[in-house]
């Protein structure tokens, strides 16, 4: 019976093996671990601390090597936890409710907003609002300034140098909706002498590539119906559409003249058009600065360039590239007093301290509105710097007044389909405007 | 006996060709971790790794240097390991005693655990993680004890089940013999319960070390990761996804667990109850 | 013995339901409440009364979810558990070849968790609809629930193969030679013996099959994500889309609402599972 019942020791002794196994990797690990709280022994007087909730995976470890830089110069502790891809809103609400929430975080625009307005300190009069270059850039509630736009960013068609000269053509050439399609239906038809796939990369529906279809090209006809009708800051309950042919004709542009069959284009993702872009099967890659690191490793700042999004509306030659920003920081007003100031104090140094400006334009990529941000080594910042500097009025990201991120699966569905030839654009168009204006009245109060 | 043997055979045949269709996703996996990033896109992943699209080992080297691997692997390991026994021991114990005792108060208290296992996680995530925060329960060493209330239900409700297979008779004769009720469980319940310890082990083992959202959401993310959510990490933002290293994490995760799998195999061969009672 | 074991409870009770209190019923409860809020950080709810509740039966997109994860755990309670004790029966036959590597392989897919599984086969899915022609999974209704219900069976059927295999083996091997002395075949074996004494390991099976049809969530998410507009949506999937798919403090609570509701009716379905399959069981 004894023999049966009881483990026996040969076993007892592997089981304890393996648990210590686990405690020593987890023992050698913790102090090279991904956390960034000071050690005790560094001039702790300083009081408040810093949590920063970081929502941006690719630069994890960029703010890890931030946060250990403040701490050894200042003593403050400052820990810094990023979210997993696409779960920054469930990480938020969880961390929110925790002994220590996060000081720092941020909201995407006015509508994420709406859900944090409790939870954001006034910001007017601060140091780090005194930085900013831009006054737009500051996210307000009324007359109080609740987030600050930390990063801007700019997107628009990239091109490949090399295959649009092979294909006879210069930049110069594509400046309207027009001549665009007009050099891109010539790609297109020449694909096998050029050596290409097709004149654009996939547009791909899947999570990973539609937000380009349904927020940034979006944009377009949002943009330009809000400057008709002068509803830049205010954004608007019932979208009209005025803009939505020029909307199909662009769209109708990217899935002709592609590598792809417009019915396959559901399965395909983001990577996908990326590897078609450097791998040379495409000229055309709708995209935006954030691509820079992932192109490089393939291509030089020589061979790319990127333009404008033209759809077809007049005056359209003095149109640049879409420039703003989806990232707002905002400091938590529930936090005590010391740990608002120390994260204030802590911002202040990140965008005017040598250390932070350099980690945030050479280590993190980022092209920050600060007076002392430095300027990050990506082309395409330095393309639309440029074209301020010639004159061209950027595109403002009035995608951040669309109602909620239903309106945007579901306009996705319905250009899914569109493309795929199971529905017509009447059903975009449904999506675009009566969604608009259902899921702006579920968001109504 | 010529029948049972050619049944035998035609059966060996038969899943010998499911088991190679069932292991295919997993094949899948295995090559592609070796590819290049590149290499594994929706048209390609079926293809096997060639010369140009090898990336040879780089994969599993940049999944094992990826920050904090070693420590969220043993992480993982002491919560599991911790988590599992407790569940074993405690949840057996309770199960046992639900069944024999069997008052209203018994009764009630195993319809509670039946229920929680119909209880969407989603319902109680914020709540659960906000009172294990305030109980101090978010390190890898004591998250055990809200795995034990979490995982309770589905552990005593299939201790149970095997509970009340167990032919009253034995444990009587123990009674009869002067054992006491902790003689009689741990002499006479638990070797009968062997393969239950087994099964309900692997099925608990399964489920803690594949867990992602109660330590994401639960643990002190300043300090400790697991590697569940490690895997996570290699989604950065905007759509881009290391599918190589990731699909190697995956590998590397899923190996301990085939060879704690195969180790426990030997205990679920024996373990049939021989009639004691009338033996 | 009862007598005597009564008073151990400290020892045999306690520690699990302690635990169990603090793990589950405390959230629980306070899940519950927040189902009656508007809420964005838990610490901070505003009491509405039952509005969250009436606005939850009213989304039509909730029901339509309701019926289809019915639907697909109906399906997926008869395949998986005929299948899986099938092949339970197969794998503790005596002189079966090979049956632990077998038991091994068809355990093997319990080991990848939820999303990442879902994301592999989507690839696979869609890779298949590629080569026959059909539409892809994004837009293909009848593709997206037979490829959950694939993914499903393949992930499940170890898992409750390896409860059979224990439930089998815990038959009194005296029943079975008392068949086989009194002439049975395999056939009424499996009728009059094996059954009847695996009535506790069904009922586990089949409670475990229906809570993990209804709960299903990630390989949802990852294989169709609803698609093609919220045609493949289950339940678990619509209350995560109720919580995070429009900004603002109604929206939480409502899916609080909904997550409530779906416990009821659920439970309420697996009572009366429970209740028929236990009133078959034998107490040896």
């Amino acid at each position: 019976m004894k023999a049966n019942g009881n483990i026996s020791r040969r076993q007892f002794v592997s089981m304890s093996a393996v648990a210590g196994l686990g405690l020593a990797l987890a023992g050698c690990g913790s102090t090279g671990g991904s956390s960034s709280t000071s050690d005790s022994g560094s001039g702790s007087s300083a009081s408040g601390k810093v949590y920063y909730l970081n929502f941006k995976p690719e630069v994890d470890s960029q703010w890890q090597e931030l946060a250990k830089a403040y701490t050894k110069e200042t003593g403050v502790e400052v820990s810094v936890v990023t979210a997993a891809s696409d779960t920054y809103e469930q990480k938020l609400q969880s961390e929110m409710s925790k002994s220590s929430a996060p000081t720092l975080f941020q909201v995407n625009g006015p509508i994420g907003l709406k859900s944090w307005k409790d939870y954001c300190a006034d910001l007017t009069g601060t140091d780090i609002l005194n930085e900013l270059t831009n006054d737009n850039l500051a996210l307000k509630d009324g007359d109080k300034v609740l987030g600050i736009d930390y990063v801007e960013e700019d997107y628009g068609i990239i091109y490949n140098k090399d295959l649009l000269t092979k294909a006879g053509y210069k930049e110069s050439d594509i400046t309207s909706f027009g001549t665009l399609k007009k050099v891109a239906d010539d790609i297109q038809a020449r694909k096998d002498e050029l050596g290409v796939k097709g004149a654009f990369t996939s547009a791909g529906m899947d999570s990973s590539s539609n937000w380009r279809y349904t927020t940034h090209l979006a944009n377009m006809p949002i943009y330009y119906e809000f400057v008709k009708d002068d509803e830049e800051q205010t954004g608007t309950d019932a979208i009209k559409g005025t803009y939505l042919d020029n909307y199909k004709q662009i769209y109708d542009l990217y899935i002709t003249d592609s590598t792809t069959d417009p019915a396959q284009l559901a399965s395909k993702t983001g990577d996908d058009a990326n590897n078609e872009f450097v791998n040379g099967e495409a000229v055309f890659y709708q995209n935006g600065s954030w691509a820079w690191a992932d192109i490089s490793k393939k291509l030089g700042e020589d061979k790319v360039g990127m333009l404008p999004i033209y759809i077809g509306v007049d005056g359209e030659e003095k149109q640049g590239l879409c420039s703003g920003g989806e990232n707002y920081w905002c400091v938590n007003s529930q936090a005590s007093e010391e740990d608002q100031k120390a994260t204030l104090d802590f911002l202040k140094w990140v965008v005017t301290s040598d250390t932070g400006t350099k980690s945030l334009a050479s280590d993190m990529g980022l092209n920050c509105p600060f007076k002392s941000a430095k300027e990050p080594d990506n082309p395409f910042s330095k393309i639309a710097k440029q074209m301020i500097s010639d004159g061209k009025t950027s595109v403002n990201w009035d995608f951040v007044w669309i109602p909620s991120e239903q309106w945007k699966s579901d306009l996705s569905n319905a250009l899914t389909k569109y493309a795929a030839g199971t529905d017509k654009w009447d059903a975009v168009k449904t999506a675009f405007v009566d969604g608009w204006k259902t899921e702006s009245e579920a968001n109504a109060e | 006996m010529q029948r049972e043997k050619i049944t035998n055979r035609i059966l060996t045949v038969v899943f010998t060709v499911l088991s190679l269709a069932w292991i295919y996703p997993m094949v899948m996996i295995l090559v592609n971790s070796f590819k290049q990033n590149t290499a594994i896109t929706t048209g390609t992943a079926f293809n096997p790794v060639t010369a140009e699209t090898s990336a040879g080992i780089a994969n599993y080297i940049s999944a094992l240097t990826k920050q904090g691997f070693a420590a969220a692997f043993g992480y993982t390991l002491v919560i599991t390991l911790t988590s599992v026994a407790l569940i074993l021991v405690c949840c057996s114990m309770c199960a046992w005693y639900v069944v024999r005792v069997n008052n209203k108060f018994c009764k009630a208290l195993y319809y509670l655990f039946v229920f929680s296992m119909v209880v969407p996680f989603q319902m109680l995530m914020f709540t659960l993680s906000s009172l294990a925060d305030s109980m101090g329960l978010n390190t890898p060493y004591n998250i055990c004890f809200i795995y034990l209330g979490f995982g309770a239900g589905l552990a005593v409700f299939m201790f149970a089940g095997f509970v009340k297979t167990i032919p009253l008779e034995i444990e009587e004769a123990a009674t009869i013999d002067g054992c006491s009720p902790v003689q009689t469980f741990f002499h006479v319940v638990l070797p009968i319960m062997k393969p239950t310890y087994i099964s309900v082990g692997i099925l608990e083992t399964m489920w803690v070390w594949n867990d992602y959202l109660l330590p994401y959401l639960v643990l002190d993310s300043t300090k400790y990761k697991t590697i569940p959510i490690l895997i996570q990490y290699f989604r950065g933002g905007y759509g881009h996804v290391e599918l190589g290293p990731m699909m190697a994490c995956i590998m590397m995760t899923i190996l301990p667990i085939i060879i704690v799998y195969l180790l426990c195999q030997r205990f679920i061969i024996s373990g049939v109850v021989s009639g004691a009672v009338k033996g | 013995m009862v007598k005597s074991l009564r008073k151990w409870w400290p020892l045999f009770l306690l520690p699990t339901a302690l635990s169990f209190a603090f793990g589950f019923v405390i959230p629980f409860v306070e899940g519950l409440y927040l189902s009656f809020c508007r809420f964005i950080s838990i610490s901070n709810p505003k009491f509405v009364g039952i509005s969250n509740y009436v606005a939850a039966l009213a989304d039509p997109q909730f029901a339509h979810s309701f019926w289809l994860t019915a639907l697909f755990t109906i399906v997926i309670t008869v395949l998986i558990n005929v299948i899986a004790l099938a092949i339970a029966l197969c794998f503790t036959r005596k002189g079966l070849k090979g049956s632990n590597g077998f038991r091994t392989v068809f355990f093997m897919p319990n080991l990848i968790g939820g999303i990442v599984l879902g994301y592999i086969w989507q690839i696979l899915i869609n890779g298949v609809l590629t080569i026959v022609g059909q539409q892809l999974l994004a837009l293909n209704t009848v593709a997206g629930f037979w490829g959950l219900v694939i993914l499903m069976l393949w992930q499940q059927v170890g898992y409750m193969m390896i409860i059979y295999i224990a439930g089998l083996q815990s038959i009194p091997s005296d029943y079975l030679e008392a068949a086989k002395v009194d002439g049975a075949t395999a056939w009424q074996t499996l009728w009059k013996v094996k059954i009847p004494n695996l009535m506790p390991t069904i009922t586990i099976c089949l409670f475990l099959t229906i809570t993990n049809g209804f709960k299903l969530f990630d390989q949802n998410l990852a294989l169709t994500g609803g698609a093609p507009d919220h045609s493949t949506e289950l339940l678990a999937l619509n209350i995560y889309n109720t919580f995070y798919a429009r900004a603002g403090a109604k929206w939480m609570g409502i899916g609080q609402a909904k997550a409530v509701i779906f416990c009821i009716l659920v439970i309420c379905i697996s009572m009366i599972q429970l209740r028929a399959t236990q009133s078959k069981e034998v107490q040896q």
